[in-house]
């Protein structure tokens, strides 16, 4: 308790402590008076001596210097206290005493810093205090004890020593004893002897003389003193004279009289017709006015239809969701009766935040399209009006393994399928009978069989070799026909032995090498076989059966390649290609050649030697494209990109129109050669069929419309439909999946 | 060659700028209160590349501003308050109270030192463009009426916004243009048209406004004396277009007993009255004269004046008078010929709506919103609005048991065990379920309903205690294919909907049947046996039909319209029944059994395939259709087709739901 009250009194001020003992001296005997008049009457005389002790004692401290040891012996009271929940004990004085069960704060209650009790008794004199046992009640509602005094202090003064620093002053706060330090001590004195309190302050310092007390008979300035330092000035008066007048004439007014202000005040400001003279103008053009807030729908209802109540889960996904993320801000409420509706609590902040909208949000003008998002689509024919075109699946030709090509022979009659086992298949188209199958190579696929135009000879691809194949299913005169065909060329000069020299003069390979296939073959109607230099993916045919090209896309400067039949022999037109050829294809009707390299297709003039345009239609991959085989100025271009593009060739050279209507890769596309039809083949096992029709108009652009989408193979290791062919004559397409199943669709 | 640009000193980097600039450059901290935050093209550009989110303004627009009138003001104000502390700051407080006497106080008198009349004018050029823009006016000025008075709304703003809006309500009564009104659960919505510009604001229950969240008043307010300023300037030229002197007079002390709408007595318009050179009496509700309501005799006051400013000489026949009226009535345009457009045309109402309450005189129970409803109810014609006591003064009778009453509003349940005991404390003479005869009792909503509907709604329905109908907003307009909740459901719910709820009915039907069957077969196992065994013979059918027949009267018995589908499901099937023998036959099998089919169920179930084939072949052709869209078209499409299926999602919910509830009621019906 001792170094609680020291601290508090470094605290307070030295006026406050002169204050302090004032007080005691004469406040604390008087009350000590009061309280024993009225407590009982005979203790009268102990307590004027307990008075007089008190102050003698004062004194007595005032001069002491010794610090107090021994706590004081209220405490020792406290320690006693041991109860249920409350004891009668006797006090010192002998009256009695409640005393309550200390409140034990634990380590983590909220009295973190556990105080001695302070008096809470507030700024109220102590001696109201005087008939009772206690002097207060701390901040825990409990009484705090009055020190022990009187009697029990003789007897204990008797034998303790005085401690230093005692002042035999009571705290009029906490009504314990008030201990003070020598320099405190020494403070109070100071004052008391009504010094400066402050140590080492000098009251009376030398002197300095900063400035001459003697006066100067030469002026720092000989300027002689201007006017108007000693004559009013005429300006000034002119001007306060003006002021003047305008006051005295009332013209103005230095400030109104408080009363008219009043009047002013509660007065209604004039009215008049704002829009009198109205006249509408144009707004200027950045004005927007700003949006109106929405009328309320059913949900806003007091009573809606129970459908807009929400349920049990709407209701708490609605209070789960973050407010700023809530589709409408309130929940719709039901109520049975006008009078239970409560206050609206967002109320506020939504015409406030309606305030900030109107004030700080930018406005912009936005053309919302009201119209039926059908509309926007194009009007198409429709698809009946444009038949005939293939849509379903006819015959099934099961090849066994993927089927990687497959074409219509000339005639119609038949479909030929090359596929991973190295065999060529014949089939009836309309029956789907197997009529023969050929395997022309062990371990290589056939990558491309191809008809040659005009007659009934196959040309199929594995490896690096070229067959020429005649049906065995034919009839003998046409064998024999086809047969001639195949031998005109032996027997001419350049036959194998058209080898060139190099610069270097060392012997180069030919380009292709013409020869019988073997016996075993030859019987099976496999009659010539061309070695290129690398493996031959695409095979196309010059309409007139006597050309062909082939290419390889890994044969380098090789990789195109175009062969004539009937002289058996192989040339390269090109030293050197831009890119990897991807595929090659000879004009229906001109004497050009279209190769298609990764990115770009490139229109050769065969006869002048030379580029004569070339297409770019900004797909990243070709896969495949066809001509139009009547007008020879359209081209449809399938890209792995999932692209078909549509080129028409007099326009430009980027694509008239792009379609990706597929998910995965284009392998190949297709014009019908007798209908206004186009199908492309893609990897998701679908094929698409739009019809394409071209106009002999030069101003007509071509009319293309998306017809269908033919389903039916299925995706093997992601490779769907690998090639497809139309019929001649008939609107029918067949198709060849990775799955080993041909089709006819019809 | 020219100067090399540098970048940010042209263009949109110089044209905008940032709101903290704005403010700066115009040195004040009042708050930009006007619209004049732009979007500009490219945020980039404006904002110098930093991705700061700001807002911009239009330095032209700052600069236009910086010539306002009302900023020198601000400014002035400013130093006044500078030369104010620096007074105190020096402790000459005469000069300080001097000074602060020169101050406008806004917070006292709730009244800034400027007026903004030129910025009304100047934003609203004309009167019918401050109509369109009143939506936010009234419904600012009407909360801010109810709201409790603080250091940040002083308690004459308060009072100022209070009296304009009683003001406007007046007009609205007198002109009786208030058209709509809406009980929601935010507060009360009302339409007005005035001069053909549809107004819609919102009043707060009169509850005490909780303010929560981060509100800053100060912004409100500098709206809120925009608007007062503009609601002012409104009712002026409202008031004199109807012939009425304004500021109507205002009676301090009837305020103070919550008269409300009652402390203020309209007058006509002396002037015009001179002018007509006929002598009418200024109309006054003066304390002599009590009995007759100053509307009444504004409403007289108005009628008379428009006869005489319709008729040539004001000494016409009321019978020519009605048939110039008619011959001002709006004629119907029929379309002669086809192919014309059609016009939107205004509705001729055959009842004017305005005189709904005309003839009725309405008792305002103690514990229904006196306000809102002796609004609504004298705009609408009714001029006899009394009330109980407690709810204030300004009550046509405060006599519960007036016999003039014919209406009274009730919004208390019905009390079960009649005590006497009885509330002393007000006027309530009558006991708790005590009914006056020849009166009719009605909650408040009726009123309210009757109004939006333009007639007085069928009073059983409102009864006191009554389930009350579901209270509709009248401001949606039903969209087509949108949900309305006034159409049964069987009208507007899309095809395959109906389907599947039919399907679902069927389903618990069936199942209630099976149960049904399975007792009828063990009632009469061996006669269905046999109708089951016997196959093979072109009869089977019909005996196995009849077999059908034979178990109804077992345990169920199968409504007509289902007997009727049968005969339909009879005649499609000798076809069917044909073929499946023609298969049998080849085959080498017996019949097979014919799938024991509700004819009910396959005619749905065929309805449902042939749906779902439509909708397959339709989507495909909007695929088809698709494709043929450019990229941003295609996206565009797409965006309309998400927005279309949330809104009709929603829908589909809704009937849903209601759908759930009839089938719930409909079960507890029969219980």
């Amino acid at each position: 308790m001792a170094p609680r009250s020291q601290m508090k009194r470094k605290a307070s001020t030295a006026a406050a402590e002169a204050e302090a003992a004032t007080f005691s001296d004469d406040e604390f005997g008087d009350g000590v008076l009061e309280g024993v008049l009225s407590d009982d009457s005979e203790d009268e005389e102990n307590s004027d001596d307990e008075a007089e002790d008190v102050d003698g004692e004062d004194e007595e401290d005032l001069d002491s210097d010794e610090v107090p040891s021994e706590p004081d012996v209220d405490e020792k009271d406290d320690d006693e206290n041991d109860g249920p929940r409350y004891r009668v004990e006797k006090d010192a004085n002998g009256g009695e005493r409640y005393v309550y069960d200390e409140i034990d704060p634990v380590y983590d209650s909220d009295d973190s810093d556990a105080q001695d009790p302070e008096n809470t008794i507030g700024d109220i004199p102590l001696k109201f205090y005087d008939q009772y046992p206690h002097i207060g009640y701390n901040i825990d509602g409990k009484k705090i004890m009055r020190p022990a005094s009187g009697k029990a202090l003789d007897a204990l003064l008797d034998t303790i020593e005085i401690p230093k620093g005692w002042t035999g002053l009571t705290d009029p706060a906490t009504g314990k004893p008030l201990n003070l330090s020598r320099e405190e001590l020494e403070l109070l004195r100071k004052v008391q002897m009504q010094e400066i309190p402050e140590e080492g302050y000098d009251p009376y310092p030398e002197y300095v003389p900063w400035f001459t007390h003697e006066e100067e008979t030469m002026p720092i300035s000989a300027a002689p003193e201007p006017k108007r330092r000693f004559l009013p000035s005429k300006h000034e008066q002119q001007r306060i004279m003006k002021i003047v007048r305008a006051i005295r004439e009332g013209r103005i007014q230095p400030y109104k009289p408080p009363e008219e202000r009043e009047q002013d005040e509660d007065e209604e400001e004039e009215m008049y017709d704002l829009w009198a003279n109205e006249e509408a103008q144009p707004p200027h053009v950045m004005h927007i006015p700003a949006p109106k807030v929405a009328p309320p729908g059913f949900d806003l209802s007091y009573n809606p239809p129970p459908e807009y109540l929400p349920s049990k889960d709407e209701k708490k996904e609605w209070e789960e969701t973050d407010p700023e993320e809530r589709p409408k801000p309130y929940l719709p409420q039901g109520y049975d009766a006008l009078r239970k509706v409560p206050a609206y609590d967002t109320f506020v902040k939504e015409t406030f935040e309606r305030c900030l909208d109107l004030y700080l949000a930018p406005r912009v003008r936005r053309t919302r399209l009201n119209i039926d998002p059908n509309s926007l689509l194009p009007k198409l024919p429709r698809a009946e009006e444009l038949r005939p075109f293939p849509t379903v699946g006819a015959v099934e030709y099961n090849h066994g393994t993927r089927v990687r090509s497959l074409a219509v022979d000339p005639t119609g009659q038949w479909v030929a399928s090359g596929g991973d086992d190295g065999a060529v298949k014949f089939w009836e188209l309309r029956s789907g009978k197997q009529m023969a199958s050929i395997r022309i190579s062990a371990d290589e696929p056939v990558n491309v069989v191809r008809w040659r135009p005009g007659s009934a000879i196959l040309t199929a691809a594995a490896g690096q070799d070229v067959y020429f194949i005649i049906p065995p299913m034919l009839d003998q005169e046409v064998q024999q026909a086809n047969r001639a065909a195949l031998d005109t060329g032996f027997g001419y000069a350049t036959n194998g032995k058209q080898a060139t020299l190099t610069s270097n003069g060392a012997r180069k390979d030919p380009p292709g090498t013409w020869a019988r296939p073997g016996a075993r073959l030859e019987d099976q109607g496999v009659l010539l076989k061309i070695t290129v230099r690398a493996d031959v993916k695409v095979i196309n045919w010059h309409r007139r059966g006597d050309f062909f090209c082939t290419v390889s896309p890994t044969g380098k400067h090789s990789a195109v390649a175009i062969h004539t039949l009937s002289k058996h022999l192989t040339q390269i037109p090109f030293r050197k290609l831009p890119g990897l050829a991807q595929t090659a294809q000879f004009h229906p009707s001109r004497p050009l050649l279209f190769v298609a390299l990764q990115r770009t297709i490139r229109v050769y003039d065969l006869q002048k030697q030379e580029l004569v345009k070339a297409i770019q239609p900004g797909a990243r991959w070709i896969s495949s494209f066809d001509i139009h085989a009547a007008s020879g100025d359209h081209l449809i271009v399938g890209s792995y990109d999932r692209r078909l593009l549509w080129h028409d060739l007099e326009l430009s050279a980027r694509p008239y129109k792009t379609m990706r209507f597929h998910p995965n890769a284009i392998r190949q596309v297709k014009y019908s050669r007798s209908f206004p039809l186009f199908a492309d083949a893609s990897d998701d096992g679908t094929i698409q069929l739009f019809h394409g029709r071209v106009h002999n108009d030069l101003m007509t652009d071509p009319t293309l419309v998306p017809l269908k989408q033919l389903k039916g193979h299925k995706v093997v290791n992601n490779l769907g439909v690998m090639d497809i062919d139309w019929h001649p004559t008939n609107p029918w397409l067949v198709s060849a999946g990775a799955d080993g199943m041909c089709r006819l669709w019809a | 060659m020219g100067r090399i640009k540098k970048k940010g000193q042209s263009g949109a980097a110089k044209n905008y700028i940032t709101r903290n600039q704005a403010v700066r450059k115009l040195q004040i901290t009042v708050y930009l209160e006007r619209n004049l935050p732009r979007e500009p093209n490219n945020r980039k550009k404006a904002n110098k590349s930093s991705t700061a989110s700001t807002t911009f303004y239009y330095a032209k627009d700052i600069q236009y501003l910086l010539h306002e009138p009302l900023l020198q003001k601000f400014r002035d104000q400013k130093a006044l308050e500078k030369k104010i502390s620096k007074a105190l700051g020096r402790g000459d407080v005469t000069d300080a109270a001097r000074l602060e006497r020169n101050a406008a106080r806004p917070e006292k008198t709730g009244r800034p030192p400027y007026t903004l009349d030129h910025l009304v004018r100047e934003r609203y050029p004309t009167f019918v463009d401050a109509l369109r823009d009143l939506d936010d006016a009234l419904s600012m000025l009407f909360l801010f009426a109810s709201l409790p008075s603080t250091p940040a709304v002083p308690a004459k703003m308060i009072a100022r916004c209070e009296r304009l809006c009683l003001e406007f309500q007046h007009y609205l009564i007198v002109s009786q243009s208030l058209r709509k009104s809406f009980l929601s659960i935010k507060g009360i919505y009302y339409q007005a048209t005035i001069q053909g510009v549809d107004i819609l604001w919102l009043v707060p229950y009169k509850f005490n406004q909780r303010v929560v969240g981060d509100i800053d008043f100060r912004i409100m307010g500098t709206f809120v004396q925009f608007y007062m300023t503009l609601l002012k300037f409104i009712n002026f030229k409202l008031y004199s277009s109807v012939g009425l002197v304004y500021p109507p007079k205002f009676d301090q002390n009837r305020d103070e007993s919550a008269a409300e709408l009652g402390a203020f007595t309209l007058e006509g318009n002396a002037a015009k009255a001179l002018a007509d050179a006929s002598a009418q009496p200024m109309i006054t509700e003066g304390e002599s004269e009590k009995s007759t309501d100053p509307k009444t005799q504004a409403a007289v006051n108005k009628l008379i004046k428009q006869m005489k400013d319709t008729g040539v000489d004001g000494q016409q026949d009321v019978a020519t008078t009605s048939t110039d009226a008619e011959d001002a009535a709006i004629d119907k345009f029929e379309p002669a010929a086809p192919g014309g457009d059609i016009l939107p045309q205004p509705v001729h109402s055959s009842g004017d709506p305005g005189q709904l309450f005309a003839n009725c005189t309405f008792f305002l129970s103690r514990e229904t919103p006196r306000q809102p409803l002796e609004f609504i109810l004298k705009a609408f014609g009714c001029k006899r609005v009394g009330w109980d006591a407690v709810l204030g003064d300004g009550a046509y009778t405060t006599n519960p048991e007036d016999p003039a009453i014919t209406h009274q509003i009730v919004d208390r349940p019905i009390v079960q065990a009649a005590q006497d005991s009885g509330d002393n404390q007000t006027a309530q003479k009558l006991g708790p379920n005590q009914r006056m005869p020849g009166r009719i009792y009605v909650q408040p909503q009726w009123v309210w309903d009757s109004v939006n509907d333009e007639e007085l709604k069928r009073p059983d329905l409102y009864a006191p205690g009554a389930q009350l109908p579901p209270h509709l907003s009248p401001f949606v307009q039903s969209t087509h294919g949108g949900y309305d909740p006034t159409i049964p459901l069987e009208d507007q719910e899309p095809e395959e909907e109906a389907l599947q709820d039919s399907d679902e009915e069927l389903e618990s039907d069936e199942d209630e049947e099976e149960e049904e069957d399975e007792k009828a077969d063990g009632d009469l196992a061996g006669a269905a046996a046999d109708g089951m065994d016997v196959a093979g013979s072109d009869d089977d059918d019909e005996d196995e039909e009849g077999g059908e027949g034979d178990t109804t009267f077992g345990g169920f018995s199968e409504g007509e319209d289902a007997e009727a589908d049968d005969a339909e499901a009879e005649e499609e099937d000798p076809e069917l029944q044909y073929q499946r023998e023609l298969i049998a036959e080849m085959t080498g099998q017996p019949v097979a059994q014919k799938p024991a089919l509700n004819p009910k169920a396959k005619a749905k179930a065929d309805a449902r395939k042939k749906l779902l084939a439509q909708a397959k072949e339709e989507a495909e052709d909007i695929e088809r259709a698709k494709g043929m869209l450019s990229k941003k078209k295609r996206k565009l499409h797409d965006q309309m087709m998400y927005t279309n299926n949330k809104k009709s999602a929603e829908d589909q919910k809704l009937r849903e739901k209601r759908r759930k509830l009839e089938k719930q009621k409909a079960r507890q019906a029969p219980a």
